[in-house]
């Protein structure tokens, strides 16, 4: 099946114009080859109405030629400062290389732009907003014309997307063309001139700002109307299932330090913790799974208090859906009926016994979980790396389910999924709900949170601020930034 | 390339490397290789030769694929089986000489096993405890045991007569039991294979082993501590190749010397690269690597080429073997456990 | 007092010169374990063309080129092919052992003739200053460690070919979306590194010693990769290192020359022991290039 097939874009300058798919579409393929990092096996690319030697191309010629791209996971090194990283790329001329210089010659383009960052600063202790803007001035520095900006608004809280708008509104008005991936359909409608929608490798719209609101660009995207999430009504209990109490951790930065956290779960209610990266978020799915060591406080399941160790965790009934099932969720390697046994290996009697690994038994119950979850393929021992995006999550998810938690912990659980593996996801934390569990869900991703959570949090800073009930996006963005009370 | 074919492969360019390097020095490549053929499994001795050299490099192999698969690389298999030797050599002449067969011999190897446990479990503790890259630990104690060895052979260990650096003959109570020249270690060794196979892939603690190796994060998430298990592996790798050492003493040398097995645990890397770290195919790559070692030792009486030749042959297999894997060595992720 | 430093120096440099080079491939992200192997080479190449030539400059010079060759070879099947960074290295030294092994008894039936070495070269008026001028009474070995780690520093944080080293060190997949040539800047950084070790190595053969000698780096190369851990990756930082070994060193020997009563095989183990002791100590906080050892 191609990834595209017979796509026609066309970016006029003096616009936005925004590529829109869901994941999986085609959006990053199509950037790709604009960006001469993918060689296309038919069709053509013109630059300012000349046609392009696409077996030439390359990224060195295309930032040459004024095409940049802000990614969407930091093209920045973490380890040099601002100054640096906009000084390393390969078009830049030059032997010897002052930082103060490098400052100066960035800083007029910052101001026009309204794209101030701290330039002397190590990039790896920018907040991710800072490092966005620090990736648009190094295209805009090199002279870009075309900017693209793969899901820019995708770690970024409400306020932060307005400042966005500002500046991509000014690069506009200077004659660039600006090309916005994202499936977030609410930022398309407010900032696109154009858009172009794709579906699994193929143009299926092109319309003007306000032809389509953001429900008829949702169906574009996915192709029919996805019938929203039925929540239903909870198990909801007094029992208290889970408590933090006065939980302090030390954090990877100053604002991700986990300051003194109170938090009571109920059975048969889903607690949702919106966060934005960098305010505590994975300290806090650290804490609780037990990885990272709090230096104050206390976890209780069921009014006991737990160690804060994985093992004791699990043993207490809480299951942990970790937010980077690659490297942190499943062993790459490992089969999945390991995967599957993975955590039990110190207690889980009906495959680890008296010192063995029962393998035929972790097999077995492997290939009946991957049935029930339909997972594809169902095979125990294909390498789990091998697995798509989609069905490792069914396999994880599955992993979990099977210890019948009290409590599951889900951190992004749809990062990364098609909307049908989404939507078995949430399937299947409702479903816990309702039999009486108890689900915390951590994410940034604020319609997911909204869409599963009885009651919310917003992470901020390392604190939990409640959010009231009635809250909508623009409130819970603004409390997520810190500007406003609960 | 199928993936049985890829090792005979880098065999193959490994050899022909090997012959290319002595053309250019002014050796003769063919009578060389005919003569390392002939040593090794030319004929009865030439095979117990191969085998006797077998039986240290699968027990060392075995040691560095154990580490390899948690992650740890255990370059020390050199010093852990000089440690194992000295202990062992220790307690048969020194310590406990006059305990009968039933009894001495069992200690003696248990002795050589717990040297090596010391050894490979100072670096395992420098890199739990301290973060200190078990490459170079293991490295420079490789060096301090070698000198350990000396420093014991020139003093509390030396023979009574005083004449030469080396130890008393061990008692026949302390000698492992053999038919001709061939010991029981060699059946051993390859008893060790399939129980150490057993051990990765059939409990619960192999099991923890090769998730660290493969993903140290994911392991910590599940509960399994990483760093503990590197620890363990060379802990477990450093007694495997003590024994070794105490099985040249006790089967092959009958006293210790400086220069015992010289080079083995460096081998021991290249036969766990060949056989893909896994625990059953170190059987053959053992072989090839013994039938190496025996060969070369003819083809320098015969025909004059220096055995470190072979060392060339290492060199290149398991570069050439790593380069013709596709896939990256299995369990020896360099995987970041944050 | 100013025999101790002139001998510390004089020790220290092959140790700040292979780890020099080993600096500047571990900053581009590649760890080359295989430096004993590479400077074991730039030995025996030394030496050979020493004596051939009569020369110890070429002979220094035969060193590097053969030093760059080893760490060419090693660059095409780590960075070039993928294979594991340790696996290639701990080859290197393999065939470096066996070869130079080899080379010496095929060159030289019988006793290898002794090499003309590089002489102390002095510098007039500093060389007679007080305490510093051991400075000054080194070989061009020495003065090469020094001059280079000035340089190294400079282009580290001065120069742009030097920042994209970094970078390329740092986080590969950032310097690629740049359109850095990553593995181009690998390859160069691990030759010229290895060229370093090289070069480390004839100032083994051609000024420590008058001759080559199987193994006669003797842990030295494992010792460099511990001082550019020691020296949290800084040029600064690795020489004061190098010094401190090398003065550990000149120590060493003046112990053993006054009878000390320890046996022999003590001394040996004492750098080692030291090195642990150090590493054991001091090697946690080093932050690594983020991405070391990663292909």
């Amino acid at each position: 099946m191609p990834v595209l097939d017979g796509v026609d874009l066309e970016l006029l300058p003096g616009e936005i114009h925004a590529l829109l798919g869901e994941n999986g579409a085609g959006k990053s393929t199509l950037m790709n080859v604009l960006l001469g990092s993918l060689r296309p096996d038919a069709g053509g690319l013109e630059l300012h109405g000349q046609p392009l030697d696409l077996a030439r191309w390359s990224p060195r010629r295309a930032a040459e030629a004024g095409v940049g791209m802000v990614h969407q996971q930091s093209a920045l090194v973490p380890a040099l400062s601002v100054a640096e990283n906009l000084a390393f790329g390969a078009a830049e001329r030059g032997f010897w290389f002052s930082p103060a210089r490098e400052a100066e010659r960035v800083r007029a383009l910052a101001r026009r732009f309204a794209l101030e960052v701290p330039l002397a600063e190590r990039v790896a202790d920018l907040s991710v907003g800072e490092r966005q803007r620090a990736e648009i001035l190094r295209a805009l520095g090199r002279g870009a014309r075309v900017l693209v900006l793969d899901e820019p608004t995708a770690v970024l809280t409400p306020g932060e997307i307005e400042a966005l708008g500002v500046s991509l509104a000014s690069l506009r008005a200077d004659g660039c063309s600006i090309v916005f991936i994202s499936h977030k359909l609410a930022e398309v409608e407010a900032i696109a001139d154009r858009v172009t929608v794709l579906r699994r490798g193929r143009v299926v719209a092109r319309l003007g700002a306000g032809e389509a609101d953001a429900r008829e660009l949702g169906r574009l995207m996915l192709g029919s109307e996805v019938p929203p999430l039925e929540r239903g009504p909870g198990a909801a209990s007094q029992q208290r299932l889970f408590e933090l109490r006065g939980l302090s951790a030390p954090g990877l930065s100053e604002s991700g330090r986990l300051r003194g956290l109170e938090l009571a779960l109920c059975a048969g209610e889903i607690l949702g913790i919106a966060g934005i990266d960098g305010n505590g978020q994975r300290e806090l799915e650290e804490v609780l799974a037990g990885v990272r060591r709090p230096s104050a406080g206390e976890i209780r399941v069921c009014g006991e208090r737990v160690a804060p160790s994985p093992r004791a965790l699990r043993r207490a009934g809480v299951a942990h859906l970790s937010g980077d099932r690659e490297s942190a969720g499943l062993v790459a390697g490992m089969s999945a009926a390991e995967n599957f046994v993975l955590k039990g290996s110190y207690d889980d009697r009906r495959f680890f016994r008296r010192g063995f690994f029962d393998e035929r038994a972790a097999r077995a119950a492997a290939a009946e979980a991957a049935e029930r979850f339909a997972l594809r393929p169902a095979d125990p021992d294909l390498d789990v790396s091998l697995l798509s995006g989609g069905n490792a999550q069914k396999l994880a998810v599955a992993r979990e389910l099977a210890s019948a938690p009290r409590v599951l912990i889900a951190v992004h659980p749809t990062r990364g999924l098609d909307v049908g593996s989404a939507r078995f996801v949430h399937e299947q934390l409702l479903a816990l709900r309702a039999a009486g569990a108890g689900v915390i869900v951590i994410s940034s991703e604020l319609d997911e949170v909204m869409a599963l959570a009885d009651r919310l949090l917003a992470l901020v800073r390392g604190e939990l601020v409640p959010v009231p009930a009635a809250a909508d996006r623009a409130l819970l963005g603004a409390i997520l930034l810190g500007r406003a009370a609960a | 390339m199928t993936r049985a074919l890829r090792p005979i492969f880098a065999i193959a360019l490994a050899l022909g490397f090997a012959a290319l390097l002595l053309l250019l020095l002014g050796f003769a490549p063919g009578p060389a290789l005919l003569a390392l053929f002939a040593g090794s499994v030319g004929s009865g001795p030439a095979w117990t030769a191969t085998l006797l050299k077998t039986a240290p490099l699968l027990l060392t192999g075995l040691a560095v694929s154990i580490g390899f698969r948690c992650g740890a690389w255990n370059i020390g298999a050199e010093g852990q089986l000089a440690i194992g030797a000295l202990c062992a050599t220790a307690v048969a002449t020194r310590a406990l000489p006059h305990l009968p067969a039933p009894l001495l011999l069992p200690l003696v190897l248990l002795a050589g096993a717990l040297g090596g446990v010391l050894l490979g479990g100072v670096a395992g503790a420098l890199r739990a405890r301290r973060g200190v890259s078990e490459v170079i630990s293991t490295i420079l104690l490789n060096f301090i045991a070698l000198e350990l060895v000396s420093l014991a052979v020139h003093g509390p260990l030396q023979e009574l007569s005083g004449a030469y650096p080396k130890s008393d003959p061990l008692p026949a109570a302390a000698l492992l039991p053999r038919i001709g020249r061939l010991h029981l270690g060699v059946p051993a060794a390859a008893a060790a294979a399939a129980l150490v196979w057993v051990f990765l892939f059939r409990t619960a603690l192999g099991f923890r082993l090769r998730a660290v190796g493969l993903s140290a994060r994911a392991a910590r998430f599940a509960g399994i501590s990483p760093e503990g298990h590197g620890w363990l592996a060379l802990a477990l790798g450093g007694g495997l190749a003590g024994i070794a050492g105490a099985c040249e003493v006790a089967g092959v040398t009958g006293q210790l010397y400086e220069g015992i097995s010289p080079g083995t645990g460096f081998t021991a890397i290249a036969v766990a690269l060949l056989a893909r770290l896994n625990p059953l195919a170190v059987i053959p790559s053992a072989l090839f690597f013994g039938a190496l070692e025996a060969g070369a030792g003819a083809m320098q009486r015969s025909v004059g080429v220096p055995s470190v030749a072979t060392q060339i042959v290492q060199g290149a297999v398991i570069v050439l073997s790593a380069a013709f894997a596709g896939a990256r060595v299995p369990g020896a992720a360099r995987s970041r456990s944050r | 007092m100013e025999l101790f430093l002139e001998a510390a120096l004089r020790l220290a440099a092959p140790l700040l010169l292979a780890a020099l080079g080993e600096l500047v491939c571990e900053r581009a992200g590649v760890i080359h374990i295989g430096v004993e192997g590479t400077m074991l080479c730039g030995a025996f190449a030394g030496y050979a063309v020493a004596v051939a030539s009569g020369s110890p400059l070429a002979g220094a010079l035969a060193g590097a080129l053969a030093g760059g060759a080893v760490g060419f070879g090693f660059a095409c099947f780590s960075v070039l092919r993928g294979v594991d960074q340790i696996v290639a290295g701990t080859a290197v030294n393999l065939i470096a052992l066996g070869g130079t092994g080899l080379a010496v008894r095929s060159l030289y039936q019988g006793l290898p003739p002794r090499a003309p070495v590089l002489e102390v070269l002095p510098l007039p008026g500093l060389a007679e200053l007080p305490l510093l001028g051991a400075f000054f009474r080194q070989s061009l070995f020495a003065y090469l460690s020094l001059l280079l780690a000035l340089a190294i520093a400079l282009f580290l944080a001065r120069t742009r070919p030097g920042l994209r080293l970094r970078a390329v060190g740092e986080s590969a997949r950032a310097a690629a979306v740049e359109g850095l040539q990553v593995r181009r800047i690998r390859v160069a950084a691990v030759c010229t590194g290895a060229s370093l070790a090289g070069v480390a190595g004839a100032s083994l053969s051609l000024g420590l010693a008058d001759g080559f000698s199987e193994g006669m780096t003797a842990g030295r190369g494992f010792i460099a990769l511990a001082i550019v851990i020691l020296g949290r990756w800084s040029a600064a930082g690795v020489t004061a290192a190098a010094l401190f070994f090398g003065a550990t060193s000149a120590l060493q020997f003046r112990l053993q020359a006054r009878g000390v009563g320890v046996p022999y095989p003590v001394f040996l183990m004492l750098p080692y022991l030291l090195t642990l002791g150090v590493l054991a100590l001091g090697g946690r906080g080093a932050r690594a290039p983020a991405d070391l050892g990663r292909n």
